[in-house]
């Protein structure tokens, strides 16, 4: 069995009006940063590989059109 | 033709015709630039180069209505210093590809069109088209949909208090999505106008910063879909209702003040068609510089920059010693305005990249100059089909079908009361609010039944405007102004544009008769993918003002147990659609609507109610009487039939039109001198069920029914 | 003399103006606080933290508008044992700054809900204890409110629970609808009384509620 962590983020060149929301925030409270992003993080257990879990993240986790994600194995 | 040249005609969507037109205007070669200008300007989205000339025909010569020609939406006067704006809006293509962004930004997108002009939007609604059940990604369309309108809605804290659901299999592969929405003037607010009228003043850039989304999107929305629609896929446009929320206070705070001149959000084409329409609209050239203008994206170049459709950005021009206090007003909401260009006095558009003048256009010679197309069409006439049988169907049958399913796991979604202003809600047929000074009653009906379309685009018109001009007229309220949202196929088809206009020739028709002019609209084509196209469909929304407070607004459902259930009817037309196509038998129709005697109806019902007697009222939609009156029937009142051997047709005929009207019965011989007085239908009794020709539902068979209809389907979607 | 009722406003707060309203109804004044502000707790009698979307419910409801000026100010005065009322995302807020225990999730269908709920109060003797039932309009898509059984235990022994629904629309623990802190002085709620402030609207319970600022 191996655990795989999948991140979904906002494109690049989308819209992230929750990061930039935060962002906003933060700088008004005197943080120093240059971009800032909100996504979701999923941990998933299988033994059928890297290949599966690509599959799984395109059934439903996440939206091409908007998002992109990275797939690790921990 | 040059293989090149072809390829670029199809990626910018114009044709040989349009191209050489272009080149006389420009007296060359396109630049990179005038491809942008041209391609967004002359789109069939942005220059309604195939309905214009329908559309100057419509009826709006009315004192009521206050607005200008040319403006984002129109404003009706209420008497009593109170106006309102509206109009509805189309967002089908981006809501089939991305349902719940292409909903969002719909909603977002039409509140701008409100508030630029200067009024607080009060209130919302949707008309929706999906396929049939069982339909390719219906569940997927459906719920993304319903979420995005309800994300971007109840976020930006605007009411959605009605609207309309369609199903029907012309909607599998296109579905509509038509937001509406309504903004309110008190007496110390004044209309803003999006004309440039006076030179030297700055032109500022305000709200969100510029990325490449949706670039390329209004030409993307006047062609069909075909299987290249996926590779053709611009950066899809993000939607952020709390930015919106912040640019709306933003923005009528600046209004409020007195500090700006004219207003222009930023919509389909972007920056190009804002500033472009501006310009036009006052006569005056305007000098931008480009490269001022914020992105998100420092790649981005002058031609996406022009194209861009990033949601949240307006553009106003403003006196140059009023522009600090602007500025401070948008940060303080946490939003940038920047300073990108001055209004000149000369009316020629200098477009600017790092002072370099990259472009200079007079605007009238491409928004005036515009194409404009008299599509060949065939005019649909009026049909008559003689003595066709009445489906035969029970109650349970209609509630448990998608059309006649209930809707509430829909509106249960929306906020359908923040504002603190709605007095009936989506339950209702029709959305009422309280207008904010004067106290009284606004009401709002969406119109256009498809199933009237596809019999017939004469009758459908005509019943657009008419059934929900009636729906008002029986709470006590005058039909006062309509906005419709036309969507159509393709319009090089000669039978599609037949419908088109013979449909709009009836709408209008009978919006004079009832004196409501069309004030605002949109028009929507190329609905069409692979040679399928959908059902015409004529939207409407129809605003109306209930100008006395001297009676009580009658209920929609039952009020007491021991009154009379009274029909009225204007026996005009008898058809057979909703009813018809659940059980799979074919359409028809017998008569014609004459639009003058449909309003003299409704006046005199109106009259009747304005007596204060009426204790609830409902009029006769799809499925006939039966299924009104299981609409009425409360957990504690129910109805029990005093006819005697009417059978099924009786209670399932479809008819323009019958309204049932509760009274007391003490009041019942008054009622019954009305000349469009046909029956009594029985009387209200306590056990809170249906009884009528040898059937019985319970109340709570009847919303169980309602509502699970979509069954396993929609698990999830309750 | 009139009370003076604070109104805070947040960045997409949406139901300021509706409670500002509701307020004067009931015969207080009411005042606008900025988020960017402090504010003097001479200035106000009671507070009230509205409903709507402040920064679009981002991140998690309420938590980017726990973190303004005002609040520290609402805190402040709170401690002081001054009346505070979160309403809807005025309750998350109130939540989020650890003024009101608990926390508020999304709603068991997953989705936003509008509609009437019936309520009845729980406690019984503090100043926000209302006598009867009440029918109020719920609007939200995170209300479900959440707290682990020994403080479920903690604040229920405390008297602590306001309002139940009777009938629960979002999964709430124990049918929760709104809760008092420990000194009985801060309440929130996820029903909008100002939304039920006359017959027409559908119903006019909200008035007593409100009143209990006077």
């Amino acid at each position: 069995m191996t655990k795989y962590g999948i991140k979904v983020l906002p494109k690049k060149e989308v819209l992230d009006s929750q990061g930039r929301a935060v962002q906003s925030v933060l700088e008004k409270a005197g943080f120093s940063l240059d971009d800032c992003h909100i996504g979701k993080y999923f941990e998933v257990k299988t033994d059928k590989g890297e290949v599966e879990i690509k599959k799984m993240a395109e059934y439903v986790l996440f939206n091409p059109l908007i998002e992109e994600i990275t797939i690790e194995s921990l | 033709m040059d293989k090149n040249l072809e390829e670029k005609l199809k990626s910018y969507g114009l044709s040989v015709e349009e191209y050489e037109k272009a080149k006389g205007i420009v007296g060359g070669e396109l630049t990179q630039i005038h491809w942008a200008l041209f391609s967004s300007l002359w789109s069939e989205h942005c220059s309604y180069k195939s309905s214009k000339i329908h559309l100057k025909n419509l009826y709006n010569d009315s004192k009521k209505l206050v607005s200008e020609d040319g403006e984002n939406a129109g404003v009706v006067d209420l008497g009593e210093g109170e106006r309102v704006a509206f109009k509805m809006e189309s967002h089908n293509h981006p809501s089939f590809i991305e349902p719940f962004q292409g909903a969002a930004t719909g909603v977002g997108g039409i509140l701008r069109d409100i508030f630029t002009m200067g009024a607080r939007p009060i209130a919302l609604a949707n008309y929706l088209c999906f396929g049939e059940k069982g339909s390719d990604r219906l569940e997927q369309l459906i719920e993304g949909v319903v979420s995005g309108i309800s994300f971007y809605g109840n976020c930006v804290g605007v009411a959605t208090v009605t609207g309309q659901t369609e199903f029907d299999k012309s909607y599998n592969t296109n579905n509509l999505v038509n937001a509406f929405a309504l903004g309110y003037y008190g007496k110390d607010d004044e209309i803003t106008s999006s004309k440039v009228k006076t030179p030297g003043l700055d032109v500022v850039y305000v709200g969100a910063k510029t990325g490449k989304d949706g670039v390329h999107g209004a030409s993307m929305a006047s062609e069909s879909f075909d299987e290249d629609s996926e590779s053709k896929r611009p950066t899809i446009q993000i939607g952020d209702p709390f930015y919106e929320k912040c640019l709306i206070e933003s923005c009528l705070e600046v209004l409020s003040k007195g500090l700006v001149e004219s207003m222009q959000d930023m919509g389909a084409a972007g920056l190009t068609s804002s500033s472009f329409e501006m310009s036009f609209g006052g006569g005056r050239g305007l000098d931008i510089d480009l490269s001022k203008v914020p992105l998100r994206d420092s790649s981005m170049g002058p031609e996406e920059i022009l194209l861009s459709e990033s949601q949240e950005r307006m553009l106003l021009v403003c006196k140059p010693e009023n522009l600090e206090e602007i500025v401070s007003t948008f940060s303080k909401w946490g939003l940038d305005a920047v300073k990108i260009g001055t209004v000149r006095e000369e009316k020629e558009i200098k477009l600017k990249w790092n002072n370099e003048l990259i472009c200079e256009i007079d605007p009238a010679k491409i928004v005036d100059g515009a194409p404009r197309y008299d599509r060949p069409y065939k005019k649909i006439e009026a049909v008559d089909v003689d003595s066709a049988q009445t489906s035969d169907y029970d109650l349970s049958t209609a509630l448990s079908s998608t059309q006649g399913s209930s809707r509430k796991w829909i509106y249960k979604q929306y906020d359908q009361r923040v504002g603190a202003r709605t007095q009936a809600d989506c339950d209702s047929p029709l959305g009422i609010i309280r207008l904010p000074e004067s106290g009284r009653e606004l009401g709002m009906v969406l119109g256009c039944r498809p199933a009237v379309m596809r019999i017939n685009a004469r009758l459908g018109g005509f019943d657009s405007f008419l059934s929900p001009a009636l729906q008002l007229q029986i709470k006590g309220f005058t039909p006062w102004a309509v906005t419709d949202c036309l969507n159509f196929g393709n319009p090089q088809k000669e039978h599609i544009m037949g419908e088109f206009v013979s449909s709009l020739e009836a709408m209008s028709e009978a919006c004079r008769v009832y004196e409501a002019p069309i004030i605002s609209g949109n028009v929507s084509f190329y609905n069409e993918t692979e040679n399928q196209n959908i059902t015409s469909t004529p939207a409407t929304g129809v605003v109306g003002l209930k100008e006395s407070k001297d009676f009580k607004t009658p209920a929609s459902v039952f009020q007491k147990t021991g009154s009379k259930i009274l029909m009225f009817s204007c026996q005009q037309v008898i058809w057979s659609g909703y009813g018809a196509e659940v059980v799979g038998d074919k359409t028809w129709v017998n008569g014609e609507l004459n639009p003058e005697m449909v309003k003299d109806f409704g006046d005199s019902i109106s009259e009747l109610v304005k007596e204060g007697k009426v204790l609830s009222s409902r009029l006769v939609s799809k499925f006939g009487i039966s299924y009104a009156l299981s609409k009425m029937v409360t957990s504690d009142i129910g109805f029990e039939s005093e006819l005697d051997g009417e059978g099924s047709e009786f209670w399932n005929e479809e008819e323009m039109y019958q309204v049932l009207l509760e009274v007391e019965e003490k009041d019942v011989n008054d009622f019954m001198k009305n000349p469009y007085f046909n029956t009594v239908l029985g009387v209200t009794e306590s056990d809170g069920s249906l009884h009528y020709d040898n059937n019985s539902y319970t109340y709570d068979q009847i919303n169980k029914v309602a509502l699970e209809a979509w069954g396993d389907n929609f698990e999830g979607l309750e | 003399m009139a009370k003076t009722i604070g109104v805070v406003r947040f960045l997409g707060t949406n139901c300021d103006e509706d409670i500002y309203k509701a307020v004067e109804q009931v015969g207080a004044k009411a005042k606008w606080l900025w988020y960017q502000d402090s504010f003097n707790e001479a200035e106000v009698d009671g507070v009230v933290v509205p409903g709507g979307f402040s920064y679009g419910d981002y991140l998690r409801c309420g938590a980017l508008a726990a973190k303004s000026t005002v609040m520290d100010s609402v805190e402040e005065f709170a401690k002081k044992g001054k009346p505070v009322l979160g309403i809807c995302n005025g309750f998350q807020v109130l939540c989020e700054r650890k003024l009101l225990p608990g926390v508020l999730l999304k709603n068991d269908s997953g989705k936003f809900i509008d509609q009437w709920s019936g309520l009845t109060p729980v406690s019984k003797d503090s100043f926000w204890s209302i006598k009867a039932d009440v029918k109020f309009p719920i609007a939200h898509g995170e209300g479900k409110f959440f707290i682990d059984s020994e403080n479920l235990k903690s604040i229920s022994d405390n008297d602590q629970i306001w309002l139940k629904y009777s009938d629960n629309p979002n999964g709430s623990v124990s049918d929760i609808a709104g809760v008092l802190n420990k000194e009985k002085n801060v309440a929130g709620l996820m029903p909008h009384p100002e939304r039920a402030m006359h017959d027409w609207m559908g119903g006019s319970d909200g008035v007593s509620l409100l009143e209990r600022f006077l």
